[in-house]
């Protein structure tokens, strides 16, 4: 087959490598059926094969490596989905997917059906370098500076089953960016990379000790302009010193995050230093040649479109409203002349954020090929991309969408809701996250509404681990547990954009009605109080939290 | 990690875990089987519970189930888990209703 459009493409020493690890894996579960493991000893090898034991069953979390999947990729996953799960898939907030019903006997069979297709659950669990993440519009946006794809790929195959990086003392999130504009959450990360280009070549500014969870800390730079050719020697090194020095006698203080506070960021940035003297640079350097053969393992789209493209367009917005109103929030400018990005929202009023049936996982898979050369690109905040739509052919995507309800115009709006499974699913949730997501998104679920809010994002984790990135949310929920009933924390202020900043929490836990009333007062009170062009941050910014409060608690 | 055992009045004990094989929620039956069905499950005062826990720990391999534990319920007409999570586990996600566990 020809090389995929947006991701790297496998070679046989990959595919050799997977065959073998699915044989072992294979073995494995042949052993804990039969009682030869003992589920101590099988846990941590279940996990390093993305396979967790949830509420109600296995599920199994698949690697999108930064993201990007291709339509036969997505294919197989609806096929999974399909024969192996209940008809569904969930996207994470990691940009992977996850089957929440998958039988232990089956696992073996679906990893060979994904090795099939270049696929696997590697680095999604255990306290390895997890799938590195990246831009959703890599490669694609006009305000890039540097596609990060190819040095996402360098990343992967560094981190994957680096033998000195399997057991580090906790996860470890990488996220790689090449925009002005953070859509990565880089300061939220363990490490976090956005790269622009030099005098001489790609450089990369880097962050270290950035994480949500219990201790939600904004990461600090280390490194301003690393060279490329320096790349991987400097990450190599700053894991080292984590590797070293993090704490393994209390899970709660485990991450770099920690380590980087207690010493300090110019104590970090000197210990790197110090490793980096005593390591051989000539077997870390990232050589011009290795980058371009793996970048030539890329397709490269052919970005051809009619000169009227854009006419055609403006045209069919002006035609059609409704049409016009989903442009408006799902869409972003493309770096080529005559095409636009599209943003295909996973929550539609009142569902499940992030969730896709197996129909419609394949239907996107059908509009990728049509519209975005076979490529799809799966974000942190749980929707689909289709990076390269010709602005003339917008409007029959949007058309095509619509008839499997995937047309839902609130991309960076209330109703774009990133929750995570919560309690439903979740093993070690305090709260359901999904139920109050769901009214949410139904109480706003009026586009025109939407609109008129404006950019305004809701974040809800189920516990204080945060995988619904609450910490970073607008508008910030957090499950809690009050003597056996759901509370949830409302936080204000958070973004992961390039102005980080951690949200703040308002005041006490609400039961799930009153958060929801709770959070259209809030709204309300913005609306009421904006000046012309602010958005619900900005307000936040110029009157403070206090207004907000009051209205959120006044009938409580 | 086992959970504690302080039980209010009205409250029992009963035993779940996860079938090893598919993962599905079980509860003991007073026979010592591991059914879907929380009404099957047998209650067990504190003290008693702990025998029955051992017991069901021991054979977990035999028996084809994985992680178990004991669970507050309320033993009325229905046995009800106290909490929020066991009654999920008991009934099914409460965002997809087709799931639920049959009755
Ligand atoms: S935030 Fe908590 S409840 Fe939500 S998925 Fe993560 S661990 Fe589970």
């Amino acid at each position: 087959m020809n090389a995929p459009v947006g991701h790297y493409q496998y070679d046989q020493i990959d595919r050799n490598f997977l065959q073998s690890r699915i044989e072992e894996f294979e073995s494995q579960v042949q052993r804990r059926i039969d009682g030869t493991l003992t589920e101590d000893e099988f846990k941590p090898l279940r996990l390093m094969n993305g396979l967790y034991l949830q509420l109600h069953a296995y599920m199994l979390r698949i690697a999108i490596p930064y993201g990007i999947l291709d339509s036969r990729q997505m294919r197989k996953l609806s096929d999974i989905a399909h024969r192996y799960d209940r008809d569904y898939g969930h996207f994470t907030t990691r940009q992977n997917i996850q089957f929440n019903w998958i039988r232990l006997e089956d696992t073996p069979a679906i990893l060979r059906e994904l090795a099939d297709v270049d696929m696997h659950a590697i680095q999604t669990s255990g306290n390895c370098i997890r799938n590195v993440t990246s831009d959703e519009f890599a490669g694609a946006a006009a305000d890039e500076l540097v596609d990060p794809r190819v040095h996402a790929e360098i990343l992967r195959q560094w981190s994957t089953l680096h033998p000195e990086f399997t057991f580090l003392p906790r996860k470890f999130k990488i996220a790689i960016s090449g925009s002005p504009n953070d859509r990565v959450a880089a300061r939220f990360h363990d490490i976090g990379i956005l790269a622009r280009p030099g005098v001489d070549g790609t450089v990369f500014r880097i962050f270290v000790g950035g994480g949500m969870g219990r201790t939600p800390i904004i990461g600090q730079e280390i490194f301003d302009a690393v060279p490329e050719d320096r790349l991987l020697a400097t990450l190599e090194a700053i894991v080292r010193v984590y590797n070293a020095h993090g704490r393994r006698d209390n899970i709660y203080k485990a991450r770099i995050k920690i380590l980087v506070q207690a010493i300090g960021i110019e104590a970090y940035r000197e210990a790197v230093e110090a490793e980096l003297a005593l390591m051989n640079p000539d077997h870390y350097r990232l050589t011009p040649e290795t980058v371009a053969a793996i970048r030539a393992r890329f397709a490269v789209p052919e970005l051809v479109a009619p000169d009227n493209a854009s006419e055609v367009l403006a045209q069919q917005r002006i035609a059609d409203r409704e049409f016009d109103l989903w442009v408006r929030s799902n869409t972003h400018e493309h770096r080529a002349s005559g095409h636009i990005i599209a943003v295909v929202s996973m929550k539609p009023a009142g569902g499940i954020p992030g969730d896709a049936t197996s129909v419609q996982m394949k239907r996107l898979a059908d509009l990728a090929d049509v519209h975005s050369f076979g490529e799809l690109r799966i974000t942190h905040l749980q929707n689909v991309v289709l990076g390269h739509v010709r602005q003339d052919r917008l409007h029959d995507l949007w058309l095509s969408l619509r008839e499997v309800g995937l047309a839902s115009a609130n991309v960076g709006l209330i109703g774009d809701i990133v929750a995570c499974p919560g309690l439903d699913y979740c093993a070690l949730a305090n709260s359901r996250s999904i139920p109050i997501a769901q009214k949410l998104g139904a109480r706003f679920g009026n586009a025109d509404l939407q609109a008129e809010i404006g950019a305004l994002s809701i974040n809800i984790s189920g516990c204080i681990n945060a995988c619904g990135h609450h910490h970073a949310g607008n508008i910030g929920l957090l499950g809690v547990d009050k003597r056996g009933e759901e509370f949830f924390q409302i936080t204000l202020g958070g973004r992961a954009d390039q102005g980080a900043a951690i949200g703040s929490i308002l005041g006490p836990a609400l039961p799930e009605d009153d958060t929801v009333d709770a959070i259209a007062r809030i709204v309300d009170c913005y609306l009421g109080k904006r000046t012309a062009g602010e958005t619900f941050l900005d307000t936040l910014s110029r009157l403070g939290d206090v207004p907000f409060k009051d209205a959120a608690y006044e009938a409580v | 990690m086992k959970r504690p055992t302080r039980l209010s009045a009205g409250e029992k004990l009963v035993l779940t875990a996860n079938r090893l094989l598919d993962g599905q929620i079980v509860w003991r039956d007073a026979f010592g089987q591991w059914l879907p069905q929380i009404r099957h499950a047998e209650t067990y005062d504190a003290e008693s519970a702990e025998l029955a826990l051992e017991n069901a720990k021991h054979n977990a391999q035999r028996d084809g189930v994985v992680g178990v534990y004991e669970v507050a319920v309320q033993d009325g007409s229905a046995i009800e888990p106290v909490s929020v999570r066991e009654r999920i586990r008991a009934h099914g996600p409460t965002v997809h209703p087709q799931f639920a566990t049959e009755a």
